[in-house]
Protein backbone atom coordinates (compact mmCIF):
# COMPACT_ATOMS: atom_id res chain seq x y z
CA UNK A 1 0.00 0.00 0.00
CA UNK A 2 1.57 3.30 -1.04
CA UNK A 3 1.22 6.54 0.88
CA UNK A 4 -1.75 7.68 -1.22
CA UNK A 5 -3.63 4.47 -0.52
CA UNK A 6 -2.69 4.86 3.08
CA UNK A 7 -4.31 8.25 3.19
CA UNK A 8 -7.51 6.86 1.70
CA UNK A 9 -7.91 4.27 4.44
CA UNK A 10 -11.11 5.07 6.31
CA UNK A 11 -10.48 5.29 10.04
CA UNK A 12 -13.96 6.44 11.01
CA UNK A 13 -16.94 4.85 9.29
CA UNK A 14 -20.57 5.55 10.08
CA UNK A 15 -23.39 3.66 8.42
CA UNK A 16 -27.02 4.68 8.84
CA UNK A 17 -26.17 6.15 12.21
CA UNK A 18 -29.15 7.37 14.20
CA UNK A 19 -29.28 8.80 17.67
CA UNK A 20 -32.50 9.47 19.52
CA UNK A 21 -32.43 11.05 22.97
CA UNK A 22 -35.31 9.71 24.96
CA UNK A 23 -37.23 11.46 27.70
CA UNK A 24 -35.12 12.64 30.62
CA UNK A 25 -31.82 12.28 28.78
CA UNK A 26 -32.99 14.81 26.23
CA UNK A 27 -34.00 17.17 28.99
CA UNK A 28 -37.61 17.04 27.87
CA UNK A 29 -40.52 14.65 28.08
CA UNK A 30 -40.46 13.77 24.38
CA UNK A 31 -37.85 11.92 22.33
CA UNK A 32 -35.54 14.02 20.20
CA UNK A 33 -33.86 12.64 17.11
CA UNK A 34 -30.39 14.22 17.20
CA UNK A 35 -28.97 12.33 14.21
CA UNK A 36 -30.83 10.68 11.34
CA UNK A 37 -29.29 7.96 9.17
CA UNK A 38 -25.84 9.47 8.93
CA UNK A 39 -23.41 7.66 6.66
CA UNK A 40 -19.91 9.00 6.19
CA UNK A 41 -16.27 8.11 6.51
CA UNK A 42 -13.14 9.96 7.53
CA UNK A 43 -9.82 8.89 6.05
CA UNK A 44 -6.31 8.80 7.40
CA UNK A 45 -4.57 12.15 7.13
CA UNK A 46 -7.83 14.03 6.62
CA UNK A 47 -9.02 17.01 8.61
CA UNK A 48 -12.79 17.27 8.65
CA UNK A 49 -14.65 20.29 9.95
CA UNK A 50 -17.95 19.50 11.61
CA UNK A 51 -20.16 22.52 11.10
CA UNK A 52 -23.78 23.42 11.55
CA UNK A 53 -26.05 25.64 13.61
CA UNK A 54 -26.71 25.04 17.29
CA UNK A 55 -28.60 21.81 17.86
CA UNK A 56 -27.59 20.35 14.50
CA UNK A 57 -26.04 17.24 16.07
CA UNK A 58 -22.31 18.09 15.93
CA UNK A 59 -21.52 17.24 19.54
CA UNK A 60 -23.73 14.17 19.34
CA UNK A 61 -21.76 12.87 16.36
CA UNK A 62 -18.46 13.61 18.12
CA UNK A 63 -19.68 11.94 21.31
CA UNK A 64 -20.77 8.88 19.34
CA UNK A 65 -17.37 8.54 17.70
CA UNK A 66 -15.71 9.02 21.10
CA UNK A 67 -17.93 6.27 22.51
CA UNK A 68 -19.46 8.51 25.15
CA UNK A 69 -22.98 7.73 24.00
CA UNK A 70 -24.61 4.77 22.25
CA UNK A 71 -26.16 4.97 18.80
CA UNK A 72 -29.86 4.17 18.65
CA UNK A 73 -29.37 2.55 15.28
CA UNK A 74 -26.66 1.99 12.68
CA UNK A 75 -22.97 1.09 12.80
CA UNK A 76 -19.96 3.10 13.80
CA UNK A 77 -16.40 1.84 13.54
CA UNK A 78 -13.15 3.49 14.59
CA UNK A 79 -10.07 1.96 12.96
CA UNK A 80 -12.12 -1.12 12.11
CA UNK A 81 -13.39 -1.72 15.66
CA UNK A 82 -16.87 -0.86 16.91
CA UNK A 83 -16.91 2.46 18.78
CA UNK A 84 -16.72 2.26 22.58
CA UNK A 85 -14.64 -0.94 22.51
CA UNK A 86 -11.17 -0.90 24.09
CA UNK A 87 -9.61 -1.44 20.62
CA UNK A 88 -11.41 1.62 19.22
CA UNK A 89 -10.43 3.76 22.20
CA UNK A 90 -6.80 2.76 21.77
CA UNK A 91 -6.76 4.72 18.48
CA UNK A 92 -8.64 7.72 19.83
CA UNK A 93 -7.65 11.07 21.23
CA UNK A 94 -10.50 13.21 22.52
CA UNK A 95 -10.52 16.82 23.57
CA UNK A 96 -13.80 18.02 25.11
CA UNK A 97 -15.22 21.50 24.65
CA UNK A 98 -14.78 22.42 28.32
CA UNK A 99 -11.74 20.58 29.63
CA UNK A 100 -11.58 20.12 33.37
CA UNK A 101 -8.69 18.94 35.54
CA UNK A 102 -8.24 18.32 39.23
CA UNK A 103 -7.13 21.67 40.59
CA UNK A 104 -4.31 20.39 42.76
CA UNK A 105 -2.58 18.56 39.88
CA UNK A 106 0.10 20.35 37.88
CA UNK A 107 0.01 20.13 34.09
CA UNK A 108 2.91 17.67 34.24
CA UNK A 109 1.05 15.52 36.79
CA UNK A 110 -2.03 15.54 34.54
CA UNK A 111 0.03 14.30 31.61
CA UNK A 112 1.61 11.60 33.79
CA UNK A 113 -1.83 10.59 35.08
CA UNK A 114 -3.37 10.26 31.63
CA UNK A 115 -0.28 8.52 30.30
CA UNK A 116 -0.66 5.96 33.06
CA UNK A 117 -4.35 5.49 32.24
CA UNK A 118 -3.31 4.78 28.67
CA UNK A 119 -0.96 2.10 29.94
CA UNK A 120 2.21 3.86 28.74
CA UNK A 121 5.56 3.22 30.38
CA UNK A 122 7.32 5.88 32.49
CA UNK A 123 9.80 6.49 29.70
CA UNK A 124 7.13 6.90 27.01
CA UNK A 125 5.13 9.22 29.24
CA UNK A 126 8.18 11.43 29.79
CA UNK A 127 8.95 11.49 26.07
CA UNK A 128 5.38 12.27 25.09
CA UNK A 129 5.09 14.94 27.78
CA UNK A 130 8.31 16.63 26.60
CA UNK A 131 7.07 16.50 23.01
CA UNK A 132 3.75 18.11 23.96
CA UNK A 133 5.41 20.77 26.07
CA UNK A 134 7.59 21.68 23.10
CA UNK A 135 4.83 21.51 20.46
CA UNK A 136 2.19 23.38 22.44
CA UNK A 137 4.53 25.84 24.15
CA UNK A 138 3.57 24.78 27.65
CA UNK A 139 6.91 25.56 29.32
CA UNK A 140 5.58 28.46 31.30
CA UNK A 141 2.85 26.62 33.12
CA UNK A 142 3.86 22.97 33.04
CA UNK A 143 4.61 22.88 36.77
CA UNK A 144 1.78 25.14 37.86
CA UNK A 145 -1.43 23.89 39.46
CA UNK A 146 -4.39 23.49 37.13
CA UNK A 147 -6.54 25.59 39.50
CA UNK A 148 -4.50 28.61 38.37
CA UNK A 149 -4.97 27.96 34.65
CA UNK A 150 -6.63 30.27 32.16
CA UNK A 151 -9.01 28.81 29.57
CA UNK A 152 -6.26 28.88 26.95
CA UNK A 153 -3.87 26.94 29.18
CA UNK A 154 -6.57 24.35 29.83
CA UNK A 155 -7.15 24.01 26.09
CA UNK A 156 -3.45 23.40 25.43
CA UNK A 157 -3.25 20.86 28.23
CA UNK A 158 -6.39 19.11 27.00
CA UNK A 159 -4.88 18.84 23.53
CA UNK A 160 -1.64 17.51 25.02
CA UNK A 161 -3.68 14.88 26.91
CA UNK A 162 -5.49 13.91 23.71
CA UNK A 163 -2.16 13.48 21.92
CA UNK A 164 -0.48 11.35 24.60
CA UNK A 165 -1.08 8.06 22.76
CA UNK A 166 -0.29 9.37 19.23
CA UNK A 167 -3.90 8.73 18.21
CA UNK A 168 -4.93 7.73 14.71
CA UNK A 169 -8.18 9.63 15.17
CA UNK A 170 -8.26 12.94 16.98
CA UNK A 171 -11.62 14.40 18.01
CA UNK A 172 -11.62 18.08 18.92
CA UNK A 173 -14.61 19.99 20.25
CA UNK A 174 -14.09 23.75 19.84
CA UNK A 175 -10.31 23.46 20.22
CA UNK A 176 -9.53 27.16 19.80
CA UNK A 177 -11.85 28.27 22.64
CA UNK A 178 -10.00 30.75 24.82
CA UNK A 179 -6.75 30.61 22.83
CA UNK A 180 -4.98 33.85 22.01
CA UNK A 181 -4.03 34.55 18.37
CA UNK A 182 -0.55 33.09 18.86
CA UNK A 183 -2.07 30.01 20.47
CA UNK A 184 -4.46 29.62 17.54
CA UNK A 185 -1.60 29.77 15.05
CA UNK A 186 0.39 27.24 17.08
CA UNK A 187 -2.64 24.96 17.28
CA UNK A 188 -3.05 25.19 13.51
CA UNK A 189 0.59 24.23 12.97
CA UNK A 190 0.30 21.26 15.30
CA UNK A 191 -2.85 20.01 13.58
CA UNK A 192 -1.29 20.38 10.12
CA UNK A 193 1.74 18.36 11.23
CA UNK A 194 -0.53 15.67 12.65
CA UNK A 195 -2.51 15.55 9.42
CA UNK A 196 0.72 15.18 7.45
CA UNK A 197 1.74 12.31 9.69
CA UNK A 198 -1.52 10.51 8.87
CA UNK A 199 -3.75 11.39 11.81
CA UNK A 200 -7.41 11.85 10.96
CA UNK A 201 -8.82 14.89 12.73
CA UNK A 202 -12.47 15.71 13.27
CA UNK A 203 -13.05 19.25 14.53
CA UNK A 204 -16.38 20.57 15.70
CA UNK A 205 -16.25 24.33 15.67
CA UNK A 206 -18.24 27.48 15.15
CA UNK A 207 -15.07 29.37 14.18
CA UNK A 208 -15.44 28.89 10.47
CA UNK A 209 -12.57 31.18 9.53
CA UNK A 210 -10.21 29.03 11.56
CA UNK A 211 -11.52 25.82 10.02
CA UNK A 212 -11.07 27.24 6.56
CA UNK A 213 -7.36 27.63 7.19
CA UNK A 214 -7.08 23.95 8.07
CA UNK A 215 -9.30 22.12 5.64
CA UNK A 216 -11.67 22.21 2.73
CA UNK A 217 -13.49 19.10 3.92
CA UNK A 218 -16.62 19.78 5.90
CA UNK A 219 -19.58 17.91 7.24
CA UNK A 220 -22.48 20.34 7.33
CA UNK A 221 -25.11 19.09 9.72
CA UNK A 222 -28.58 20.50 9.94
CA UNK A 223 -31.22 19.14 12.29
CA UNK A 224 -29.45 15.83 12.56
CA UNK A 225 -28.91 15.29 8.86
CA UNK A 226 -25.83 15.62 6.70
CA UNK A 227 -26.58 18.40 4.26
CA UNK A 228 -23.22 18.34 2.61
CA UNK A 229 -20.10 16.27 3.08
CA UNK A 230 -16.55 16.49 1.76
CA UNK A 231 -14.97 19.18 -0.37
CA UNK A 232 -18.04 19.34 -2.65
CA UNK A 233 -19.40 21.82 -0.16
CA UNK A 234 -16.79 24.21 -1.58
CA UNK A 235 -17.09 23.03 -5.19
CA UNK A 236 -20.89 23.19 -4.98
CA UNK A 237 -20.98 26.89 -5.67
CA UNK A 238 -17.96 28.83 -6.73
CA UNK A 239 -19.54 32.15 -5.91
CA UNK A 240 -20.57 35.20 -7.88
CA UNK A 241 -19.22 36.63 -11.10
CA UNK A 242 -19.15 40.41 -11.11
CA UNK A 243 -19.09 41.84 -14.65
CA UNK A 244 -18.66 45.51 -15.59
CA UNK A 245 -19.99 46.42 -19.04
CA UNK A 246 -19.87 49.43 -21.29
CA UNK A 247 -23.66 49.44 -21.67
CA UNK A 248 -26.87 47.38 -22.24
CA UNK A 249 -26.39 45.19 -19.20
CA UNK A 250 -30.11 44.77 -18.47
CA UNK A 251 -30.93 43.83 -22.05
CA UNK A 252 -28.14 41.27 -22.32
CA UNK A 253 -28.99 39.70 -18.96
CA UNK A 254 -32.61 39.30 -19.99
CA UNK A 255 -31.59 37.72 -23.29
CA UNK A 256 -28.84 35.36 -22.04
CA UNK A 257 -29.28 34.61 -18.35
CA UNK A 258 -31.91 32.70 -16.46
CA UNK A 259 -33.55 34.44 -13.44
CA UNK A 260 -31.84 32.00 -11.04
CA UNK A 261 -28.44 33.00 -12.39
CA UNK A 262 -29.03 36.71 -12.08
CA UNK A 263 -28.21 38.23 -8.72
CA UNK A 264 -28.15 41.93 -9.63
CA UNK A 265 -28.32 43.73 -12.95
CA UNK A 266 -27.94 47.31 -14.14
CA UNK A 267 -26.92 48.75 -17.52
CA UNK A 268 -23.26 48.86 -16.53
CA UNK A 269 -22.94 46.00 -14.09
CA UNK A 270 -24.23 42.56 -13.46
CA UNK A 271 -23.71 39.88 -10.80
CA UNK A 272 -24.13 36.28 -11.87
CA UNK A 273 -24.38 33.25 -9.60
CA UNK A 274 -21.84 30.65 -10.65
CA UNK A 275 -22.33 27.00 -9.75
CA UNK A 276 -18.83 25.96 -10.61
CA UNK A 277 -15.66 27.95 -11.26
CA UNK A 278 -15.09 25.86 -14.39
CA UNK A 279 -18.22 27.40 -15.96
CA UNK A 280 -16.81 30.94 -15.92
CA UNK A 281 -15.06 30.86 -19.38
CA UNK A 282 -18.29 29.60 -20.99
CA UNK A 283 -20.36 32.33 -19.36
CA UNK A 284 -17.98 35.04 -20.52
CA UNK A 285 -17.88 33.56 -24.01
CA UNK A 286 -21.71 33.54 -24.17
CA UNK A 287 -21.84 37.16 -22.99
CA UNK A 288 -19.36 38.28 -25.62
CA UNK A 289 -21.17 36.32 -28.34
CA UNK A 290 -24.41 37.92 -27.19
CA UNK A 291 -22.96 41.38 -27.85
CA UNK A 292 -21.76 42.40 -24.43
CA UNK A 293 -18.74 44.70 -24.32
CA UNK A 294 -16.94 43.82 -21.13
CA UNK A 295 -14.92 46.27 -19.13
CA UNK A 296 -13.86 43.95 -16.28
CA UNK A 297 -14.68 40.52 -14.86
CA UNK A 298 -14.19 39.51 -11.27
CA UNK A 299 -15.02 36.10 -9.74
CA UNK A 300 -15.82 36.34 -6.05
CA UNK A 301 -15.61 32.91 -4.49
CA UNK A 302 -17.58 32.02 -1.41
CA UNK A 303 -15.74 31.53 1.80
CA UNK A 304 -16.95 28.97 4.31
CA UNK A 305 -19.01 31.57 6.15
CA UNK A 306 -20.89 32.39 2.94
CA UNK A 307 -21.42 28.70 2.27
CA UNK A 308 -22.62 28.15 5.81
CA UNK A 309 -25.09 30.98 5.52
CA UNK A 310 -26.24 29.85 2.10
CA UNK A 311 -26.83 26.28 3.24
CA UNK A 312 -28.51 27.52 6.38
CA UNK A 313 -30.74 30.00 4.57
CA UNK A 314 -31.72 27.40 1.98
CA UNK A 315 -33.23 25.39 4.84
CA UNK A 316 -34.97 28.20 6.64
CA UNK B 1 0.65 2.05 36.93
CA UNK B 2 -2.99 2.77 36.01
CA UNK B 3 -4.20 1.25 39.25
CA UNK B 4 -1.68 3.26 41.24
CA UNK B 5 -2.65 6.57 39.60
CA UNK B 6 -6.40 6.01 40.03
CA UNK B 7 -6.09 4.85 43.64
CA UNK B 8 -3.75 7.74 44.44
CA UNK B 9 -6.10 10.23 42.80
CA UNK B 10 -9.03 8.96 44.86
CA UNK B 11 -7.00 8.73 48.05
CA UNK B 12 -5.83 12.34 47.81
CA UNK B 13 -8.99 13.66 46.20
CA UNK B 14 -10.21 16.38 48.51
CA UNK B 15 -9.00 18.24 51.55
CA UNK B 16 -12.33 17.92 53.34
CA UNK B 17 -11.85 14.17 53.52
CA UNK B 18 -8.73 14.69 55.61
CA UNK B 19 -10.65 17.11 57.83
CA UNK B 20 -13.44 14.57 58.31
CA UNK B 21 -10.86 11.92 59.19
CA UNK B 22 -9.21 14.12 61.77
CA UNK B 23 -12.56 15.16 63.22
CA UNK B 24 -13.66 11.62 63.72
CA UNK B 25 -10.35 10.71 65.31
CA UNK B 26 -10.84 13.59 67.72
CA UNK B 27 -14.27 12.17 68.49
CA UNK B 28 -12.72 8.82 69.21
CA UNK B 29 -10.27 10.39 71.59
CA UNK B 30 -12.83 12.64 73.25
CA UNK B 31 -15.34 9.90 73.66
CA UNK B 32 -12.79 7.53 75.10
CA UNK B 33 -11.56 10.20 77.50
CA UNK B 34 -15.02 11.20 78.70
CA UNK B 35 -16.70 7.86 79.06
CA UNK B 36 -14.08 5.59 80.48
CA UNK B 37 -12.93 6.68 83.90
CA UNK B 38 -15.57 5.80 86.42
CA UNK B 39 -18.41 5.79 83.96
CA UNK B 40 -21.07 3.32 84.96
CA UNK B 41 -22.01 2.73 81.34
CA UNK B 42 -21.74 4.40 77.98
CA UNK B 43 -23.84 7.42 77.41
CA UNK B 44 -26.40 6.87 74.69
CA UNK B 45 -25.13 9.91 72.85
CA UNK B 46 -21.52 8.88 72.89
CA UNK B 47 -22.25 5.40 71.71
CA UNK B 48 -24.40 6.75 68.93
CA UNK B 49 -21.63 9.02 67.68
CA UNK B 50 -19.05 6.31 68.01
CA UNK B 51 -21.03 3.72 66.14
CA UNK B 52 -22.64 5.90 63.50
CA UNK B 53 -19.79 8.30 62.95
CA UNK B 54 -18.15 5.76 60.70
CA UNK B 55 -21.13 5.53 58.41
CA UNK B 56 -21.59 9.26 58.13
CA UNK B 57 -17.93 9.42 57.30
CA UNK B 58 -18.22 6.64 54.74
CA UNK B 59 -21.07 8.34 52.96
CA UNK B 60 -19.49 11.77 53.08
CA UNK B 61 -16.29 10.37 51.65
CA UNK B 62 -17.58 8.22 48.88
CA UNK B 63 -20.79 9.83 47.74
CA UNK B 64 -20.33 12.03 44.77
CA UNK B 65 -17.00 10.65 43.66
CA UNK B 66 -18.35 9.85 40.19
CA UNK B 67 -20.95 12.60 40.35
CA UNK B 68 -18.11 15.08 40.66
CA UNK B 69 -16.37 13.59 37.61
CA UNK B 70 -19.58 13.55 35.62
CA UNK B 71 -20.65 17.11 36.37
CA UNK B 72 -17.17 18.51 35.72
CA UNK B 73 -16.89 16.60 32.43
CA UNK B 74 -13.66 14.83 33.46
CA UNK B 75 -15.41 11.49 33.06
CA UNK B 76 -15.71 12.13 29.29
CA UNK B 77 -11.94 11.96 28.95
CA UNK B 78 -11.55 9.08 31.42
CA UNK B 79 -13.99 6.78 29.62
CA UNK B 80 -12.36 7.37 26.24
CA UNK B 81 -9.18 5.76 27.58
CA UNK B 82 -8.56 2.16 26.49
CA UNK B 83 -9.55 0.22 29.58
CA UNK B 84 -12.62 -1.47 30.99
CA UNK B 85 -14.81 1.08 32.87
CA UNK B 86 -15.06 -1.41 35.73
CA UNK B 87 -11.40 -0.71 36.49
CA UNK B 88 -12.26 2.91 37.08
CA UNK B 89 -14.92 1.88 39.58
CA UNK B 90 -12.79 -0.72 41.34
CA UNK B 91 -9.75 1.54 41.75
CA UNK B 92 -11.91 4.40 43.00
CA UNK B 93 -13.44 2.07 45.58
CA UNK B 94 -10.00 0.79 46.55
CA UNK B 95 -8.81 4.38 46.99
CA UNK B 96 -11.70 5.08 49.36
CA UNK B 97 -11.16 1.80 51.16
CA UNK B 98 -7.49 2.61 51.63
CA UNK B 99 -8.41 5.99 53.09
CA UNK B 100 -10.69 4.26 55.56
CA UNK B 101 -8.04 1.67 56.40
CA UNK B 102 -5.55 4.43 57.21
CA UNK B 103 -8.21 6.16 59.24
CA UNK B 104 -9.03 3.06 61.28
CA UNK B 105 -5.35 2.32 61.90
CA UNK B 106 -4.90 5.89 63.14
CA UNK B 107 -8.00 5.48 65.31
CA UNK B 108 -6.51 2.35 66.85
CA UNK B 109 -3.29 4.26 67.54
CA UNK B 110 -5.16 7.17 69.16
CA UNK B 111 -7.13 4.84 71.44
CA UNK B 112 -4.04 2.79 72.23
CA UNK B 113 -2.11 5.90 73.30
CA UNK B 114 -5.00 7.12 75.45
CA UNK B 115 -5.36 3.69 76.97
CA UNK B 116 -1.65 3.49 77.71
CA UNK B 117 -1.65 6.94 79.30
CA UNK B 118 -4.78 6.47 81.40
CA UNK B 119 -4.31 2.83 82.25
CA UNK B 120 -8.05 2.30 82.27
CA UNK B 121 -10.56 0.49 80.13
CA UNK B 122 -9.82 -2.38 77.82
CA UNK B 123 -8.32 -2.75 74.39
CA UNK B 124 -9.96 -6.11 73.99
CA UNK B 125 -11.58 -6.59 70.65
CA UNK B 126 -10.74 -3.10 69.40
CA UNK B 127 -8.93 -4.42 66.34
CA UNK B 128 -11.83 -6.68 65.51
CA UNK B 129 -14.33 -3.86 65.97
CA UNK B 130 -12.36 -1.56 63.71
CA UNK B 131 -12.02 -4.33 61.14
CA UNK B 132 -15.78 -4.77 61.14
CA UNK B 133 -16.19 -1.01 60.83
CA UNK B 134 -13.83 -0.99 57.86
CA UNK B 135 -15.82 -3.78 56.18
CA UNK B 136 -18.96 -1.78 56.68
CA UNK B 137 -17.26 1.29 55.37
CA UNK B 138 -16.46 -0.61 52.17
CA UNK B 139 -20.09 -1.68 51.87
CA UNK B 140 -21.35 1.88 52.34
CA UNK B 141 -18.71 3.23 49.98
CA UNK B 142 -19.71 0.71 47.29
CA UNK B 143 -23.38 1.64 47.72
CA UNK B 144 -22.87 5.38 47.56
CA UNK B 145 -20.29 5.15 44.75
CA UNK B 146 -22.80 3.18 42.71
CA UNK B 147 -25.48 5.75 43.45
CA UNK B 148 -23.16 8.57 42.39
CA UNK B 149 -22.85 6.99 38.93
CA UNK B 150 -26.56 7.59 38.49
CA UNK B 151 -27.12 10.82 40.39
CA UNK B 152 -24.24 12.62 38.68
CA UNK B 153 -24.27 15.92 40.54
CA UNK B 154 -21.38 17.65 42.25
CA UNK B 155 -23.15 18.19 45.54
CA UNK B 156 -24.96 14.90 45.75
CA UNK B 157 -22.95 13.77 48.79
CA UNK B 158 -25.16 15.58 51.25
CA UNK B 159 -28.31 14.50 49.44
CA UNK B 160 -27.26 10.85 49.52
CA UNK B 161 -26.22 11.13 53.11
CA UNK B 162 -29.57 12.54 54.18
CA UNK B 163 -31.66 10.22 52.01
CA UNK B 164 -29.90 7.00 52.95
CA UNK B 165 -29.58 7.68 56.66
CA UNK B 166 -33.11 9.04 56.93
CA UNK B 167 -34.43 6.13 54.89
CA UNK B 168 -32.66 3.64 57.09
CA UNK B 169 -33.98 5.22 60.27
CA UNK B 170 -37.53 5.48 58.97
CA UNK B 171 -37.58 1.86 57.83
CA UNK B 172 -36.02 0.72 61.12
CA UNK B 173 -38.62 2.67 63.08
CA UNK B 174 -41.43 1.21 60.98
CA UNK B 175 -40.04 -2.23 61.57
CA UNK B 176 -39.85 -1.78 65.30
CA UNK B 177 -43.34 -0.31 65.53
CA UNK B 178 -44.87 -3.12 63.50
CA UNK B 179 -42.78 -5.95 64.81
CA UNK B 180 -45.67 -8.22 65.58
CA UNK B 181 -47.18 -8.20 62.12
CA UNK B 182 -46.39 -11.16 59.89
CA UNK B 183 -46.12 -9.14 56.67
CA UNK B 184 -43.12 -7.23 58.00
CA UNK B 185 -41.07 -10.43 57.79
CA UNK B 186 -40.06 -9.74 54.19
CA UNK B 187 -39.12 -6.19 55.08
CA UNK B 188 -37.08 -7.45 58.01
CA UNK B 189 -35.24 -9.84 55.75
CA UNK B 190 -34.60 -7.11 53.24
CA UNK B 191 -33.23 -4.75 55.88
CA UNK B 192 -31.09 -7.44 57.42
CA UNK B 193 -29.65 -8.90 54.27
CA UNK B 194 -29.85 -6.34 51.45
CA UNK B 195 -28.92 -3.17 53.34
CA UNK B 196 -25.49 -2.62 54.82
CA UNK B 197 -25.33 -4.66 58.05
CA UNK B 198 -25.64 -1.73 60.43
CA UNK B 199 -27.48 -3.84 62.96
CA UNK B 200 -24.81 -6.49 63.03
CA UNK B 201 -22.16 -3.89 63.66
CA UNK B 202 -24.27 -2.34 66.36
CA UNK B 203 -24.49 -5.67 68.11
CA UNK B 204 -20.86 -6.20 67.45
CA UNK B 205 -20.02 -2.90 69.07
CA UNK B 206 -22.21 -3.48 72.08
CA UNK B 207 -20.83 -6.95 72.55
CA UNK B 208 -22.03 -9.68 74.81
CA UNK B 209 -19.63 -9.00 77.66
CA UNK B 210 -17.91 -6.18 79.44
CA UNK B 211 -20.29 -3.25 79.22
CA UNK B 212 -17.61 -0.97 80.73
CA UNK B 213 -15.23 -1.73 77.93
CA UNK B 214 -15.35 0.61 75.00
CA UNK B 215 -14.60 -1.90 72.33
CA UNK B 216 -15.91 -5.27 73.40
CA UNK B 217 -16.32 -7.07 70.08
CA UNK B 218 -17.05 -10.44 71.59
CA UNK B 219 -19.24 -12.23 69.12
CA UNK B 220 -18.88 -15.90 68.67
CA UNK B 221 -16.67 -16.95 65.80
CA UNK B 222 -19.67 -17.96 63.74
CA UNK B 223 -21.30 -14.54 64.18
CA UNK B 224 -18.07 -12.74 63.37
CA UNK B 225 -17.60 -14.76 60.21
CA UNK B 226 -21.23 -14.13 59.27
CA UNK B 227 -20.72 -10.39 59.69
CA UNK B 228 -17.61 -10.42 57.54
CA UNK B 229 -19.14 -12.57 54.82
CA UNK B 230 -22.32 -10.52 54.77
CA UNK B 231 -20.36 -7.28 54.37
CA UNK B 232 -18.18 -8.74 51.65
CA UNK B 233 -21.12 -10.14 49.71
CA UNK B 234 -22.95 -6.82 49.87
CA UNK B 235 -19.83 -4.92 48.82
CA UNK B 236 -19.45 -7.18 45.81
CA UNK B 237 -23.14 -6.95 44.89
CA UNK B 238 -23.23 -3.14 45.18
CA UNK B 239 -19.98 -2.93 43.18
CA UNK B 240 -21.31 -5.12 40.39
CA UNK B 241 -24.39 -2.90 40.17
CA UNK B 242 -22.15 0.19 40.07
CA UNK B 243 -19.89 -1.27 37.38
CA UNK B 244 -22.85 -2.27 35.22
CA UNK B 245 -24.34 1.22 35.62
CA UNK B 246 -21.02 2.85 34.75
CA UNK B 247 -20.57 0.67 31.67
CA UNK B 248 -24.05 1.46 30.42
CA UNK B 249 -24.05 5.14 31.34
CA UNK B 250 -23.98 7.73 28.57
CA UNK B 251 -21.89 10.71 29.46
CA UNK B 252 -23.20 13.52 27.41
CA UNK B 253 -26.63 14.57 26.35
CA UNK B 254 -25.50 17.80 24.73
CA UNK B 255 -27.07 18.26 21.38
CA UNK B 256 -25.09 20.80 19.42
Amino acid sequence: MNSNDNKKTAVVECKQLTKVYKGLLAGSSRAVCALKNISLSVNKGQIVGLIGPNGAGKSTLLNLIAGLIFPTDGCLAVCGSPARTVEARRSLGYMPEHPSFLGRYSARAVLRYHGALLGLSHKTISLQADKSIEQLHMHEFIDRRCSEFSQGMKQRLALAVALMNDPQVLLLDEPSNGLDPVGIIQLRDVLKKLRDSGTAIVISSHRLGELEKLTSDYIFLYRGEVVSFGDKIIAGQAGRLRVELVSNGSYIAEKLLSPSQTIAVSDKEMEIAVDNADDVPDIISDLVKGGARLRSVNLQTEDIEDIFLRLYNERN
Amino acid sequence: MRAYELIKETFCRKLYILIVHLSWLTLYGGFYWLTLPGASEFSGYGRFIFIWGGFFLALALSAGIFGDDISSGRICVLVTKPFWPGELYIYRLLGLSLQAAVHFILAWCVIFILHALMRKGSMNGLGLWLFASWLLFNTCAALSTSLSVVVGRTYNALLLLVVIVTGYFVVSWLMVSSKQQAETGVLFSFINFACPPFKLLYKFACGEYGKYSLTVGRFSLAKSVACVVHSLILTVVYSIVGIVLLSRRQFSSERD
